[in-house]
């Protein structure tokens, strides 16, 4: 559907005022794998939101919206893309309720000032995206984005347990509340975390706190993949709790400041002093035990690998980003086979042994043809999924990058039809380009 | 509904001895753990995810409701079959199917009893967490349907946290799977929207569960006080300075009182409040957490802190409290439980209201409850033989709820909305919020037909609704 731009922006003009963007240098830098947009615009609250929705839904405008653009190579290249609504204003820290461990934040808000205020009060939101200075909380949410943590605190669906909501109908709705435990009704929550802004632009999310540890640390184990991998079901045959448990691979270990090797383990453990050095005692006695080399980080050394594990795949800075999920213990046994096929090429990987994720990026987009399908069955075969995370626009036109369609497809789409009827929001970019 | 018919098509897919129509037959699943009785038309005792896809659809070519039930322990009617039509027990598909302890993970029927779950990993150190009071009885099938909690699902999350993937049967009796064995499965999380759905949208037929390893160490403690004020108040700071622990649970005076009375531990018959902590991690961890909890404690005037030493004491001092919900029977004939939330900063002044609507309706409440996620279980105490009295209860119950959601809370944090607190939802939901559910009904199940008048507000109730209390079988506790 070709829209008329200029009456469009008239309209959200006449519902928005000055918060309406048309200028070409602003639109380019909102372009979504290529496509550039008509319009920018930055409601201020829920119903300027509402309205610029509703208008959009009457013209039959594809709604982009847009947090701090940090997750925009997720997904496939939309079919259209003529209005982003940026949540750039809805950014307040709405309420910190320390003493229900619980905060309420508009989805506009960038993740560090979040936690910085958080802090204040010795308390953190225990999800880690990517580069927290521009990732905003509706961003991440939205695209589901996990950190290397969330072996300990779970991951978004577990710790988001209220939301509000504007519908592609622009009516306002809300879900949940601010009570850790809540039965009340669908949770509607759960359908929002991770859908992509395709059902509906999140405007407001209650998340569980975790209370500041008292101390941190990290203990790297450097060694073969192989002797990665036994130190790992020593680590969880053991009772130790650490918080991350992640392999790196390639340059990134350089990146992360560690010595090179073909494998670093990195051991995230926190909370109580005597905890966290019992944590790396026992660690390094395993360690030492499997032949393994190992060295304690704290303070910048410490943050400095976890920064680096944080932005893997999200720094722009390589051209194809894969993700393999898979059970726990198939770990290591897909980074020995992808090791494998790449037979020497650069392959850079980062793995959370603890949750089933692998990150892998490749320097060569042309390798993405070849290598998707293959990594596509090598999840399967473990019941898992790969879906290719960032790839140059021409490469992602070629697949669809989330692999092939789920089992519960039909649902999903009649899911999408009913919050979305006219397919307004981010066409194309999801699931099977719903 | 052509009946005959029907029975006999029912017949053919599962047997014939596991299709119920007589009376002294369907007369066991009249009710769950609620109050509510409605006499089952048919009942149906499938096998396998097959036999319940054929149920289904013969159900659906019959135009008749169908109501999933697990073992019947829900609290609010969910089982109850209101509008008629086939009940489907999964109690017969109980299996275990697989433990996959390095990716820790089990694959069960819906019908295995909760507790049967970690029976069978707990050897090679690992646990199911949710762990409803009821685990002896309720089945995962019910847990997920509910979302239940439990005692220790403060630190480790309800069964939401704790399912990855579910095989469901539709309404057309086409089988698909939700979620996934790895985590992020690709498009809309449905396993997540399934899990809390009250067997309105399908019936769970297989469950992939999350499993956990067992913690090296568990502290309990036992703390007594003088004041209900002080006790909440200690939840507060609890939760303040840091500390998470697996189990934070909270009893008041009066169910002091019915404990002494009904299974005496040695409580002091005059505090006011019992609190009890419990905390699981490595040694290092829940040394130092017990002590702050202890510290905390006594800043805030218990009277006495008990830290259990061994595993016999942690048991003994776990008695009173899971006896307690048994005890109260010494002190009224029926008790009706509800099962508010706060926000966990506003426990001190909840109570107090709970205090004042008790003396207002002249009704006894006793408070035992997972105070840890601000999770309340008032038991109004009464006697139903009293003309008019039961619907004093309610109405009392009404005005709690309507407390909890005016401090921020919620209608129900475990026990679901089924029939009984349907008509309150609205209390927390505006039609527009209502409406959205509605669509996500629509996906799964366009008709209606999976547990109708349940969950959402409905203008009548077809079938002849009796209220009665429920039988809960031993080894309960709430
Ligand atoms: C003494 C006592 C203590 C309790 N303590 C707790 C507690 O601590 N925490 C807590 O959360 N709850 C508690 N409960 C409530 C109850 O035990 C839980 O809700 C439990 O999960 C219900 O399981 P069930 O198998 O008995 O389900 P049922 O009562 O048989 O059914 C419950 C709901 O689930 C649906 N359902 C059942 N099986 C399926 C299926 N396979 N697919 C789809 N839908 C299905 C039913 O239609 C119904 O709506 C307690 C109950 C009692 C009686």
């Amino acid at each position: 559907m070709t829209i008329d731009a200029d009456r469009l922006a008239n309209r959200l003009e006449g519902a928005l005022g000055s918060a309406v963007q048309r200028d070409p240098a602003t639109l380019r830098a909102h372009a979504v794998d290529g496509l550039v947009p008509h319009i920018r615009c930055a409601p201020e609250d829920t119903s300027q939101l509402s309205a610029a929705l509703r208008i959009c839904g009457e013209s039959g405008a594809a709604v982009i919206p847009w947090g701090g653009g940090t997750a925009m190579h997720w997904g496939n290249p939309p079919t259209h893309a003529d209005v982003v609504v940026s949540l750039e204003r809805l950014n307040r820290l709405v309420e910190h309720d320390d003493a229900n461990l619980t905060a309420t934040v508009q989805a506009g808000m960038s993740v560090a000032p979040l936690q910085d205020l958080l802090a204040a009060r010795r308390q953190f939101l225990a999800i880690d995206p990517p580069d927290p200075r521009h990732s905003t909380i509706g961003g991440t949410v939205a695209a589901n984005i996990n950190g290397p943590r969330r072996l300990a605190y779970g991951g978004v669906r577990d710790l988001v347990i209220g939301m509000k909501m504007v519908l592609a109908s622009g009516e306002p709705i809300k879900a949940g509340g601010k009570v850790v435990k809540n039965v009340a009704g669908y949770d509607m929550c759960k359908l929002f975390v991770g859908s992509l802004g395709t059902l509906g632009i999140i405007t407001e999310v209650t998340f569980k706190m975790a209370p500041l540890p008292e101390t941190f640390g990290t203990i790297v184990a450097r060694g073969s993949l192989a002797q990665a991998a036994h130190l790992i079901d020593a680590l969880f045959a053991s009772a130790l709790t650490p918080a991350a448990v992640t392999v790196v691979g390639g340059d990134v270990a350089t990146a992360a400041g560690l010595e090179a090797a073909e494998a670093s383990l990195a051991i995230w453990a926190e909370g109580f002093e005597e905890a966290v050095a019992r944590h790396v005692r026992d660690i390094q006695t395993m360690a030492g035990q499997l032949g393994l080399a190992t060295e304690m980080l704290d303070g910048v050394a410490h943050h400095r690998v976890w920064e680096t594990v944080r932005d893997f795949g999200a720094d722009g800075a390589s051209p194809a980003v894969f993700r393999v999920s898979v059970p726990l213990a198939a770990v290591t046994g897909v980074l020995a086979v992808a090791l494998g096929v790449t037979a020497g090429r650069p392959l850079r990987y980062v793995a959370h042994a603890g949750t089933g994720t692998v990150w892998l990026a490749l320097d060569d987009p042309g390798l993405v043809a070849a290598w998707f399908p293959r990594l596509v069955a090598l999840a399967q075969e473990y019941h898992g999924h790969a879906v290719l995370v960032a790839a140059p626009p021409a490469v992602k036109q070629t697949v669809d990058v989330w692999g092939p369609p789920p089992q519960a497809l039909a649902l999903m789409q009649e899911l999408k039809r009913q919050f979305d009827p006219r397919g307004v929001l981010n066409p194309g970019r999801f699931v099977a380009r719903i | 509904m052509n009946r005959d018919s029907l029975v006999r098509e029912l017949r053919q897919i599962v047997g014939d001895e596991y299709v119920l129509v007589e009376k002294e037959d369907v007369i066991v699943y009249e009710q769950d753990g609620s109050i509510m009785q409605v006499l089952p038309e048919v009942v149906v005792l499938p096998g396998s995810t097959e036999q319940v896809a054929g149920v289904v659809r013969a159900a659906r070519r019959a135009n008749v409701p169908i109501v999933p039930r697990g073992s019947g322990t829900g609290l609010a009617g969910g089982a109850v079959p209101a509008e008629g039509g086939v009940v489907i027990s999964l109690a017969r598909m109980n299996r275990v199917l697989e433990c996959d302890l390095r990716n820790r993970i089990a694959v069960v029927e819906p019908g295995v009893i909760n507790l049967d779950v970690t029976k069978a990993v707990a050897a090679g150190g690992f646990f199911f967490a949710p762990d409803p009071s009821s685990q002896a009885a309720c089945s995962i099938g019910g847990n997920i349907a509910n979302n239940s909690g439990g005692p220790h699902t403060l630190a480790y999350g309800v069964t939401t946290n704790h399912v990855i993937e579910i095989e469901v049967v539709l309404d057309d009796g086409r089988v698909v799977w939700l979620g996934g064995r790895a985590p992020d499965p690709p498009g809309y999380d449905l396993c997540g929207a399934f899990v809390g759905s009250e067997g309105t949208l399908g019936i769970v037929t297989k469950a992939v569960l999350r499993l956990m390893r067992s913690r090296e160490s568990v502290r309990t403690l036992l703390a007594i006080f003088d004041r209900m004020d002080a006790a909440t108040q200690t939840v507060v700071d609890i939760t303040g300075a840091g500390i998470v622990p697996a189990a934070l649970e909270m009893m008041d005076r009066l169910t002091i009182e019915a404990v002494e009375t009904g299974a005496p531990v040695g409580y002091p018959r005059d505090a006011d409040a019992v609190l009890l902590v419990e905390l699981e991690g490595v040694r290092e961890s829940t040394e130092r957490g017990a002590r702050v909890v202890q510290e905390i404690c006594v800043r805030r005037g218990a009277r006495g802190v008990r830290v259990a030493q061994d595993d016999a004491e942690r048991l003994r001092l776990w008695k009173g409290r899971k006896g307690a919900f048994g005890a109260l029977g010494a002190l009224a004939p029926n008790y009706y439980v509800q099962d508010g939330v706060v926000p966990r900063s506003r426990l001190p002044e909840i109570m107090r209201q709970i205090a004042d609507i008790s003396a207002r309706y002249h009704l006894r409440i006793a408070n035992v409850f997972h105070a840890g996620d601000g999770n309340l279980h008032p038991n109004i105490l009464f006697d139903i033989r009293i003309p008019g009295e039961l619907d004093k209860v309610i109405a009392a119950g009404e005005e709690i709820l309507r407390a909890c959601v005016a401090a921020g809370g919620s209608i129900t944090g475990e026990h679901g909305i089924g029939l009984e607190k349907k008509a309150y939802i609205g209390m927390l939901f505006s039609d527009v919020d209502l409406d959205a559910m509605a669509k996500v009904r629509k996906v799964f199940d366009p008709d209606g037909r999976f547990n109708p008048a349940k969950m959402f507000p409905t203008p009548i109730t077809c079938a002849e609704m009796r209220r009665a209390p429920a039988k809960i079988p031993a080894g309960l506790w709430i």
